[in-house]
């Protein structure tokens, strides 16, 4: 140890040990500066400057008053040595014990001292961290003014538009000095600034952005003005916390033209491209459409290929046309079309670098089904598609192409056989094979939530509420098509039974009643050997964006159910198709019957909620769930007379 | 005197996988975030400090998890607020103590399944020696979420999604 860090060892151990011992002696706060902040005094309890900081615990009131202001949190966990602050936006700010080098959104800088455990707590640099805050400590004469600014301003642009994030430490007021469509001023109060003052043509859309700070130490104010390039227009959209907004710059000129388009989501339609997209257009040596015939996905195995590749061999039972796409965020997709899988859909994440998952799912509607695998890459990798004797071989390298082609077409088994009117007939019922077999007449209806359980609510809808209204058009429904419908609810109660309260705090397992409620609903339909349970749910997402039907199962006799709802629900409600999806969720995993979670639709999507506000959709969700049911099951008399056989 | 030998070296064997098992020699760590299609995991790599040990990771890990990626990026997060006030690494399990704000919005299957998958698919990566990942809420086992869909009474593990 060699003489300094002794000396920065020593005055470490020796604050520490005042900070710790509190009020042993003259109070901190006697020693620490005099800091103001959003117009008060911020006191800390414990507190000493420290190298040219100050050095404050982690427990001390005015540090979390501090942190609370500004949306941060602290994460510690004694005897382990990183110390993680979350702000507001999300960034995280990482100090470890010991270290002096602590990072912020990833990016390393350089505290004056190490942080040091200091029993359940740890004593931080507090400058260091507020400056990670977008926090500046201003000198004064008598006072050390703590002024929280404007700490980032983000460029980016994406084909015509250029994307202008501001970023502060706190809530950003703003008041709109001047604005036309191709120009906007506009001042923040309360925040100083970080920023250089003045960026020249960040963006296509955006020729000039200038900073400029006014007001005082204790009340300053930033002044942003941003100078569109000639005949753009611009928009003002709130950002993803209080703290920050964008300003959207858009060209419509020539500019405009050369937009990408943006990828669709994975269980998304094929993206339909106008021809000026020539980069994403169907390449030259594609072959050339053919028409699709009828087939089977049989088999779909991934495996290790020759050299450094993967190998995706699927099998068919006949003769398909394919068409194949390379998306701009590294994804990769083939359509079969006409042709149909067998088994459910599959997640599958392959231990090979160059793939992050492969998804296999079934799309389409019942007269012209097709089937859908997904690749997310880790880069450009080369793809390369060769039919075989048993249908289609896909083989990924682990090397990124050079030139890559972006989309093309093909077709396996020789001559495609020609649809048929006999083809596109529905397939017969799914034997009836799985639970106790008791009452093969019975369908369980779950209305999900209820009572105090509202589940999730937004834009003026209530989940419980749509649930039951579903719930109760279906009933009507299938009654009318002769089953038996029983339903674990029909009023606003959450049901539990008396039974299960007891078992399960018997149990001596923790959280019993939670377990009490959702097993009532499964027992409704376990206790009484339905032939299948159908739970009904509205969606939520924090991402507005977020839109259309799921249906998540769990066993396996409850994918081919999962599939067959699917299928219809799209097709009366015409809704966008979510899929289906592998879910661990309590309902579907405790009954002992095919059982099928349906998310109907996202209340916090505006176009899905105007859906759910609409009594047609309501009835053409039900319509559709009992279409799926006849698809699964057939008529109800005819199960019960093949079980009596 | 063999036997002593072979006595040693299996003693040798296990402390050296033993010690392999408890510490990082990684400078990053994956932390996974799922995409706003509510399915895609996407893995970001985050710097390590000088603290390797496997609990300390974990934690770290867990902790930019919940935080999620850079503002800018379109990901399924936990809701605001949530942190993690514990991870305690037993056996191959990660016993992950969450602030009671991961329940303070009620949210659908889809928002659950996203963020529980992310922190599940951060703590199982090879280089921790996890396979499991049990949730706590506020220091207190529950089976689901109140108001929620995911069953979180028994561990989860990658294949749970």
């Amino acid at each position: 140890m060699n003489r300094s860090r002794v000396r920065a060892f020593s005055s470490t151990l020796v604050a520490a040990l005042a900070i710790a011992a509190g009020a042993g002696g003259a109070r901190a706060q006697d020693r620490a500066p005099n800091l103001w902040f959003q117009g008060t005094r911020l006191i800390f309890g414990h507190a000493a400057p420290m190298q040219g900081d100050l050095a404050v615990s982690t427990r001390d009131e005015g540090l979390r008053r501090f942190l609370d202001r500004l949306g941060a949190t602290v994460s510690y966990q004694p005897q382990e040595r990183y110390v993680v602050i979350t702000a507001q936006d999300r960034r995280t700010i990482v100090f470890t014990i010991g270290d002096p080098g602590y990072t912020i959104a990833g990016v390393r800088a350089q505290a004056p001292f190490a942080p040091i455990a200091d029993g359940n707590d740890v004593i931080l640099p507090f400058f260091a961290l507020a400056r990670a805050l977008y926090v500046e400590p201003v000198q004064g004469p008598a006072e050390t003014v703590l002024q929280p600014r404007v700490g980032a301003l983000d460029v980016r642009s994406d084909g015509s538009r250029t994307f202008v994030t501001v970023r502060g430490a706190m809530p950003l007021v703003t008041t709109t000095n001047a604005e036309s469509p191709d120009h906007l001023q506009i001042s923040i109060a309360g925040l100083g600034s970080s920023l250089a003052a003045a960026r020249r043509a960040p963006g296509p859309a955006v020729d000039e952005i200038d900073v400029a700070v006014g007001g005082s130490a204790r009340v300053p104010m930033t002044t942003v003005t941003i100078a569109g390039a000639r005949g753009t227009t611009h928009r003002v959209v709130p950002g993803d916390s209080p703290d920050a907004f964008t300003v959207v710059f858009e060209a419509h000129g020539p500019l405009a033209q050369v937009s990408p388009p943006t990828p669709p989501p994975l269980g998304a339609a094929p993206p339909s491209l106008p021809p000026e997209y020539s980069q994403y257009g169907p390449s030259p040596t594609a072959a050339p459409p053919v028409v699709a015939g009828r087939a089977t996905v049989t088999d779909l195995a991934i495996e290790p290929g020759d050299g450094d590749t993967l190998a995706v061999r699927v099998s068919l039972s006949g003769a398909t046309a394919y068409e194949w796409h390379r998306l701009p965020d590294n994804r990769w997709y083939v359509d079969l079309e006409n042709t149909t899988l067998t088994g459910p859909g599959r997640d599958e994440h392959p231990p090979f670098g160059a793939v992050q998952s492969v998804r296999v799912r079934q799309q389409g509607s019942s007269d012209a089904p097709s089937v859908r695998i997904a690749f997310s890459l880790t880069g450009e990798q080369r793809i390369d598609l060769a039919p075989s004797d048993s249908g289609l071989v896909i083989t990924v390298f682990d090397q990124p192409g050079d030139d890559l082609a972006r989309s093309g077409t093909g077709q396996t088994g020789g001559v495609p056989i020609m649809p048929s009117a006999t083809a596109v007939e529905s397939a017969s019922p799914a034997p009836w094979k799985y639970g106790p077999a008791t009452n093969p007449k019975l369908i369980v209806i779950d209305p999900g939530h209820g009572g105090g359980d509202t589940g999730t609510a937004h834009n003026g809808l209530t989940e419980k509420v749509l649930t039951l209204e579903i719930a109760e058009r279906l009933r009507s429904l299938l009654v009318a098509a002769g089953w038996t419908v029983r339903m674990t609810r029909d009023t606003d109660i959450d049901p539990v039974s008396a039974e299960n309260l007891a078992r399960m705090r018997a149990d001596g397992k923790p959280n019993a009643d939670d377990r009490a409620y959702l097993q009532t609903r499964c027992d409704v339909a376990n206790n009484a050997g339905a032939r299948m349970f159908i739970s009904i749910h509205a969606n939520a997402a924090p991402i507005e964006g977020a839109h259309g039907t799921t249906f998540y199962w769990y066993k396996p006799q409850d994918a081919p159910l999962a599939q067959a709802l699917e299928k219809s629900v799209i097709a009366a409600a015409g809704s966008f198709d979510d899929g289906t999806r592998h879910e661990n969720f309590y309902v579907i995993h405790h009954t002992t019957m095919p059982a099928v979670l349906i998310e109907t639709a996202f209340v916090t999507n505006p176009g899905d909620a105007a859906l759910l506000r609409q009594p047609s959709f309501l009835q053409n969700l039900a319509q559709g769930i009992a279409n799926g049911v006849k698809a699964f099951a057939g008529a109800p008399s005819s199960n019960a007379l093949s079980e009596q056989q | 005197m063999v036997l002593l030998l072979l006595f040693v070296a299996a003693v040798a064997a296990a402390w050296w996988y033993t010690h392999r098992q408890q510490t990082l020699v990684e400078d990053t760590i994956a932390v996974y975030y799922v995409k706003d299609d509510g399915t895609t995991l996407v893995p970001w790599r985050v710097s390590l400090g000088p603290a390797r040990d496997r609990a300390s990771v974990a934690f770290y890990a867990a902790t930019q998890c919940v935080a999620g990626p850079p503002p800018e990026t379109q990901a399924v997060r936990f809701p605001a607020g949530t942190r993690v006030r514990a991870v305690d690494v037993v056996g191959s399990t990660a016993d992950v103590d969450l602030s009671k704000d991961v329940a303070s919005s009620a949210e659908g299957g889809f928002a659950e399944s996203a963020e529980f998958k992310a922190l599940v698919w951060t703590l199982t990566q090879p280089s921790l020696h996890l396979s499991s990942v049990n949730v706590r809420v506020g220091g207190a086992r529950v089976a689901t979420l109140p108001g929620g869909h995911l069953e979180l009474d028994e561990p989860l593990t990658r294949s749970s999604f």
